[in-house]
């Protein structure tokens, strides 16, 4: 049984990150299945999974890295995934919801609904801030299986959170997001 | 994940504009519940209904709730009453229309369509018992509407019928004067009636269709007319802006529109185990300020409504929501195209106070759009022969163009040019439209037999 690995990486962007990191991985006999990278304010960052015979150590994709000759250090942290851990990639449950999230730029404003949400057991999947004119907007990714909450009350404190805090905030099922933007009806 | 504009264009959408899912139509066929009596037969209905649509309410609520879009109706089409009575006398059917009556009270839909006959070319003796129990079926329900079709582009028109029809309405309305005429706003005479259409008055489950199905229609004029507005605000070059770009704007949010609503069956459907049928396009506007589609007439260029270049806007209008719409929903039907009812769009109802939108204008209009002149108040004097006749011009348009259209007139007792009537929730309300020569087509009422089918239909 193949060996499966963590590789998260953030370096000063420049072309061929991706191409020295995964031709590292190449040389080890690796093989990458997932991964992703998003480039902010001029640094890259990226994480993937990879899965290597089993004598491959962290330490020896480490050192490989760590040989490629590049300009700005690659800051990189590798982890072994223990083989009872994998979960099988079943795309997003049917309880994912999508909440948005605007108002004037101040502090805390991440902060304060990552907390909201982690007062309420939700998972935050995936998460995407921006800031243009001073005016904030988040939009998160939100796994409700676990929420402790029903829809209803969930809904119902976002509103009293809009209220107080001044933000505008919204919750919609994933699907309508997925149905309205995307060319295939699944 | 999806980025960020696109989410927001959508919570927008939903949040902002009015987006819901104007009704999920639950059709179901009636054909096995003929017993040997009315007795028998009501009974039969009355279970059929129940086993099925028994969970459909509070479906369809628990879904509205998970996704945060309304569904403003749920209802009922059952397949046309004089099928399922062949035989029965007047009064079997008013206690026919009582069950379903009954029956759509106790599984909690707003309203229940199919009190229906289809005649387009010849009517049988239980086809006249049936349109003579229109007016008193009508008048002692509350949810049950009825359509009858008298022409198709195959058939022709059925002009004994087409005769029938004003005199019908004519009771109807004046049995119903305490309430303004309400019961002529639960019928409908159709040309080309489709059998999978979800909107009131005119849902029938046709004879075609399987034992049931879930039909869905959408609404969102609302939805399209701030799209437009925020197009030609926000637009870089704002000289530059020309009417192919503003149809394709059109065409994109009804495509989300229209996917929004193929979402909402699809589940419910899932959920009941009952089939799903189609998305009916329509653009059906409600009395609600923001969600006319008069609004997006002023929109797009003209001060007035019913001004010159109205038709040629709901021509532009009504291909770019099929266009949208078609390419977002596996199976399209029903009527699908935009929807001007009067008395449901204040705008358009408005219009009709200001002087600026005229019957034939409207007449025009529909040519173009999914329709016909729908929800139409007319003074309560004009003759039962000058309704039959509006009705007949409307027809003709549907006959010779291969389209369907309808006519749901209102002759409001009592009531004349000047005056107004209002209906309450989504029927609306509206000035008194005037109705020019009045008494003068009475000689060609008269001639009864039918008119031919057009040349055209024959392609065998």
């Amino acid at each position: 049984m193949r060996k499966q690995m963590i590789i998260s990486v953030m370096s000063k962007d420049r072309p061929g990150i991706i191409a020295d990191i995964t031709g590292a991985i190449y040389k080890l006999g690796g093989d990458v299945a997932d991964l992703n990278q998003t480039v902010l304010c001029g640094y890259l960052t990226m994480i993937l999974s990879a899965s290597f015979d089993p004598e491959v150590t962290k330490e020896d994709l480490l050192a490989a890295i760590s040989h490629i000759k590049t300009r700005c250090k690659f800051e990189v942290s590798i982890k072994e995934l223990d083989p009872d851990q994998e979960e099988e990639d079943m795309g997003p449950p049917e309880e994912t919801y999508i909440l948005t999230v605007q108002g004037p730029n101040k502090t805390g404003i991440v902060h304060g609904i990552s907390l909201f949400c982690y007062n309420h057991n939700i998972n935050i999947f995936d998460l995407a801030t921006t800031l243009q004119n001073n005016q904030y907007t988040m939009a998160l990714q939100l796994d409700l299986k676990h929420c402790i909450s029903s829809l209803e009350t969930l809904q119902q404190e976002l509103e009293e959170y809009s209220r107080q805090s001044g933000l505008t905030i919204m919750m919609q099922h994933n699907d309508i997001f997925q149905v309205t933007n995307e060319i295939a009806l699944h | 994940m999806l980025r960020s504009d696109q989410i927001l264009a959508t919570v927008e959408m939903i949040q902002k504009e009015n987006l819901d899912v104007r009704t999920v139509t639950m059709g179901i066929s009636l054909l096995d519940c003929r017993g040997g009596d009315v007795e028998e037969t009501c009974k039969r209905i009355n279970s059929k209904i129940i086993e099925y649509a028994g969970n459909f309410v509070a479906t369809c609520d628990t879904i509205s709730k998970k996704y945060g879009i309304p569904i403003v109706n749920k209802r009922i089409a059952v397949t046309p009453i004089a099928f399922v009575g062949a035989g029965f006398l007047k009064d079997d059917f008013i206690r026919i229309a009582k069950t379903l009556d009954q029956a759509a009270t106790a599984v909690g839909v707003d309203i229940l369509g199919g009190f229906s006959a289809q005649v387009e070319k010849g009517m049988t003796k239980t086809d006249r018992e049936f349109i003579a129990s229109i007016p008193e079926a009508l008048a002692q329900t509350e949810k049950v509407c009825s359509s009858i079709n008298i022409g198709t582009t195959q058939k022709g028109i059925n002009m004994d019928a087409l005769a029938m029809m004003g005199r019908t309405i004519k009771e109807l309305a004046e049995i119903t004067a305490d309430k303004g005429g309400f019961g002529a706003a639960k019928f409908v005479v159709f040309c080309n009636q489709p059998g999978d259409n979800p909107f009131m008055a005119g849902a029938i489950h046709g004879i075609e269709e399987a034992d049931a199905v879930l039909n869905v229609g959408v609404s969102g004029p609302g939805v399209i007319a701030r799209a437009l507005e925020r197009l030609i605000q926000k637009h870089p070059e704002p000289g530059s802006l020309r009417l192919d770009e503003l149809a394709e704007e059109i065409k994109q949010t009804t495509f989300r529109v229209t996917r929004c609503g193929e979402l909402i069956g699809r589940v419910v459907s899932k959920s009941l185990g009952i089939e799903f049928g189609v998305v009916d396009l329509s653009l059906a506007p409600t009395p609600t300020v923001g969600d006319s589609v008069g609004e997006i007439f002023k929109i797009l260029g003209v001060d007035a409504i019913g001004a010159p270049g109205t038709t040629a806007i709901l021509a532009m209008l009504n291909d770019a929501v099929k266009k949208g719409g078609i390419f977002a929903s596996k199976t399209v039907g029903g009527l699908s195209g935009a929807f001007i009812p009067v008395m449901e769009d204040a705008m358009l109802a408005e219009a009709v106070g200001d002087g600026s939108l005229c019957l034939e204008k409207l007449e025009a209009m529909t040519c173009v759009c999914s329709v016909g002149l729908d929800m139409i108040a007319i003074p309560g004097s004009v003759d039962a022969d000058t309704i039959s006749a509006i009705i007949a011009d409307e027809m003709a348009l549907g006959l010779i163009n291969a389209k369907t259209t309808a006519a749901r007139l209102i002759p409001v007792p009592g009531k004349e040019v000047g005056d107004s009537v209002s209906f309450g929730g989504l029927f609306g309300a509206s000035p008194i439209m005037p109705v020019r020569n009045v008494g003068k087509s009475s000689r060609f009422i008269a001639w009864g037999g039918r008119m031919p089918a057009p040349i055209h239909s024959f392609k065998n």
